[in-house]
């Protein structure tokens, strides 16, 4: 308890001081990731090799939602900053940001950037909501509301099979290709960014479940060999 | 398992999915002058169709839209899929009679459906 | 082993008459529902010129697919006194059929999971015993003592956090019920016509006065409808709309064991109710599938479910297997009550509605309907079941006490 007050107290102030770095700083030492208390575990868990599987939490990603109808002209406003808007189910876009955007639903957009260390509104959100202006549509900030895992490796898929029952197939999800799904029945948005790489991003909330149910998925490639012990 | 295409998200499991009942069931554009049994009509009485039947399903661990599909309901073969708002593609006669089942509409791309575009903004 | 050693062919409880011309009284549908409204058309009634057309087989429908629970715990006064007088139909029955279909009264458990729950249940036991149903409430610990494999650590997902108890509640050997009431009927007079499926209805105006069959047109003066998931399409032919909707339950037994389970337990919550049959199989029955379905099957992921939750409260049972999985077509209504009286056409009436919960009530299913068919208006205790509620707006909640979520 004494820590959420003196990490609220630290944020306003932190606010207030916009651009003290030592105070920033102080904040960001306080803060912890939903699945921090796994890391070890994902460490031990994690698997090298030719069936190697590797599962970490990538801390404090900065999410950004936006709902707009990407048709509109506020839509095309806010994707010259985004590299467009994507369009259909999987597409992702990327801006100069280095920001990705990723498709939701027809009128529905999550950004994803890394953490880019402020306390307070970043560059990129406020950079959206001046383009949304008094448009139609919405840019909220939702940094918190999801965590971000990323399983990587030759049997990152086959760990994912056990419980997604979405297409993973690279003919159906090629990299750089993101679907929202469930993953045992857990709601996740499910970002493939490179060939053996797949970015999770459950609900906070849901972080422990997820990553000791992925850890759980991982442990038969630990085994030697292919055989069954 | 019932397998479902989304119009905006393509095929998903069932689990995917919730239920919405009866489609094309619209509010009655002036509630305060039905009848008892007309306002009854209106709440609690809907089709109970053996065989086709068109049904609100939404896409809830995915798009979150809602859509209709037109389903066998002995069968639970999926017949036809297509957006809220647009009317149904075929006449359920007329793809109870087709020789051959039909396959799901070919589904348009999102931009190509302003409406379902702006649903919601 | 020869021919000879085979056991004896055993005697028909019931002839397999053609249809006649014309009777006083139709029933369609030869389920227990069926059976009953019969048996008490002819008993009470003194209406022995009837039939009941069965469009499969006798009580091959949702009698052969039900877990067989038998409880009156309902919440409304309306409910509790047909249900009421259901299982005390259901006490005398045996005798009065003069067949032992093994109606055990080893008491029915509904649990509670959440804080809801618990307020929830409390609230229907208190209901209950204004209305001189026998329950109780009983804490965790009285809980474990009835079933002795009930998991009751507070660690689980769901924890049990009490249950209402009926002790007089219990299981029914099913298809003895329908053979019984069938042996009765036989023998005063009803005839019980199989493999006839009913296309159709003959009306003069609003007058419904025959009924067209896969056996020929058969006339008669009233026609009762007891068809569960099929009464929709028989509403259709005759020309009116009623307010139920099909949907598919599934249930699900394993291989035979000794005996572990005592008594019945029912979670409203998470969708499993369990007995040990007299044989020594697990009776499962899980929830209904969401969609609307006349297929009698639903999907796997019902079961899986179930079987998750199942396994979660009764740890013993990971080591029992899956023999068979099936799904019956149950009829549900807006407020989980079922509709018995008259309809919108003259002289046809109905009783269907009774969603997941039918063979509990099929005794005053029976008497009531039958009263209904016989005097052309409804019984007390099903005079608040009339279709005309959802006008009215007297609506008869039991959601909470249906024990099975749609």
């Amino acid at each position: 308890m004494w820590l959420l007050e003196k990490q609220y107290f630290l944020m306003q102030k932190g606010r207030a001081e916009m651009g003290n770095t030592a105070q920033n700083t102080e904040v960001l030492a306080l803060r912890r990731s939903p699945a921090h208390h796994l890391w070890t575990d994902f460490t031990v868990g994690s698997v090298a090799g030719e069936r190697g599987v590797t599962l970490r939490e990538v801390p404090f990603q900065r999410m950004v939602g936006i709902r707009v109808d990407p048709t509109s002209e506020v839509g095309t406003r806010i994707g010259e900053l985004t590299g467009g808007l994507p369009l259909n189910s999987g597409d992702v876009t990327t801006g100069e940001s280095g920001a990705a955007v990723l498709w939701l639903a027809p009128d529905e957009f999550l950004v994803v950037a890394p953490d880019d260390g402020e306390p307070g509104p970043s560059a990129l959100v406020t950079s959206l909501l001046e383009a949304l202006g008094d448009g139609a549509g919405q840019v909220i900030d939702l940094s918190s509301n999801r965590t971000t895992f990323e399983l990587s490796g030759p049997s990152a898929r086959a760990v994912l099979e056990k419980s997604c029952a979405a297409d993973l197939h690279p003919r159906t999800i090629a990299a750089g290709t993101a679907i929202t799904t469930e993953i045992n029945k857990i709601p996740t948005v499910l970002f493939k960014s490179a060939d053996e790489t797949f970015q999770l991003f459950p609900r906070s909330s849901f972080a422990d479940y997820l990553g000791r149910w992925l850890l759980d998925g991982m442990v038969e490639f630990a085994a030697e060999g292919t055989s069954w012990p | 398992m019932l397998l479902f295409t989304c119009p905006n998200c393509g095929p998903r499991n069932e689990t995917e999915f919730h239920y919405g009942g009866q489609a094309h069931v619209a509010y009655p554009e002036s509630p305060g002058e039905l009848s008892d049994r007309e306002w009854a009509e209106y709440l609690f009485y809907r089709e109970n169709t053996k065989g086709l039947f068109a049904e609100r399903w939404v896409h809830s661990a995915g798009c979150r839209k809602w859509f209709n599909m037109v389903r066998d309901t002995v069968s639970y073969e999926v017949k036809a899929v297509y957006r809220i708002g647009e009317l149904q593609p075929e006449t359920l006669e007329r793809i109870a009679s087709a020789t051959e089942p039909e396959q799901a509409q070919p589904l348009a791309p999102a931009q190509a459906n302003p409406t379902t575009a702006s649903e919601g903004v | 082993m020869s021919a000879d050693h085979l056991p004896e062919h055993p005697e028909f409880l019931w002839r397999n008459p053609d249809p006649k011309k014309s009777y006083d009284a139709v029933i369609v549908g030869g389920g227990g529902h069926g059976l009953a409204t019969a048996y008490f058309l002819a008993k009470n009634h003194g209406m022995r010129n009837i039939a009941i057309l069965e469009k499969g087989w006798l009580a091959g429908g949702n009698m052969a697919r039900n877990t067989t629970i038998i409880r009156s715990n309902y919440l409304w006064d309306e409910s509790a006194a047909i249900y009421e007088h259901s299982l005390k139909l259901w006490e005398i029955l045996p005798e009065e059929l003069d067949y032992d279909f093994l109606f055990s009264q080893r008491g029915v458990m509904n649990l509670a999971h959440t804080l809801g729950d618990v307020r929830e249940s409390m609230r229907r036991v208190g209901a209950n015993q204004l209305n001189g149903v026998d329950a109780e409430w009983l804490d965790p610990k009285q809980v474990k003592e009835l079933c002795p494999i009930l998991n009751i650590n507070d660690n689980i997902r769901y924890p049990v956090m009490g249950a209402t108890y009926q002790p007089r509640a219990g299981i029914a050997k099913h298809d003895h019920v329908a053979w019984a009431f069938a042996r009765k009927c036989d023998e005063m007079g009803v005839d019980i016509i199989q493999n006839c499926e009913v296309t159709g209805f003959i009306k003069d105006g609003n007058k419904v006065t025959g009924v067209k069959t896969t056996r020929g047109n058969i006339n008669t003066e009233k026609v009762g409808l007891c068809a569960a998931g099929h009464t929709s399409v028989l509403a259709e032919m005759a020309g009116f709309r009623i307010p139920i909707q099909s949907h598919p339950l599934q249930a699900l037994v394993s291989e035979l064991h000794e005996p572990v389970h005592p008594t019945v337990v029912m979670s409203n919550h998470v969708h499993v109710y369990v007995s040990q049959a007299h044989k020594g199989e697990l009776v499962m029955g899980a929830g209904v599938d969401s969609y609307n379905g006349y297929g009698q099957r639903g999907s796997f992921h019902v079961i899986e479910e179930q079987m998750a939750a199942a396994v979660e409260l009764f740890p013993i049972f990971a080591r029992a297997h899956v023999l068979r999985t099936w799904g019956g077509i149950v009829d549900t209504t807006m407020d989980a009550s079922p509709i018995v009286g008259t309809t919108p056409v003259e002289n046809m009436f109905v009783n269907c509605g009774w969603g997941t919960g039918g063979f509990k009530g099929t005794p005053a299913a029976g008497l009531t309907f039958a009263h209904t068919i016989a005097t052309g208006s409804p019984h007390t205790l099903n005079k608040p079941f009339g279709m005309d509620r959802f006008e009215t707006g007297h609506l008869i909640d039991e959601h909470g006490a249906a024990a099975v979520a749609h």
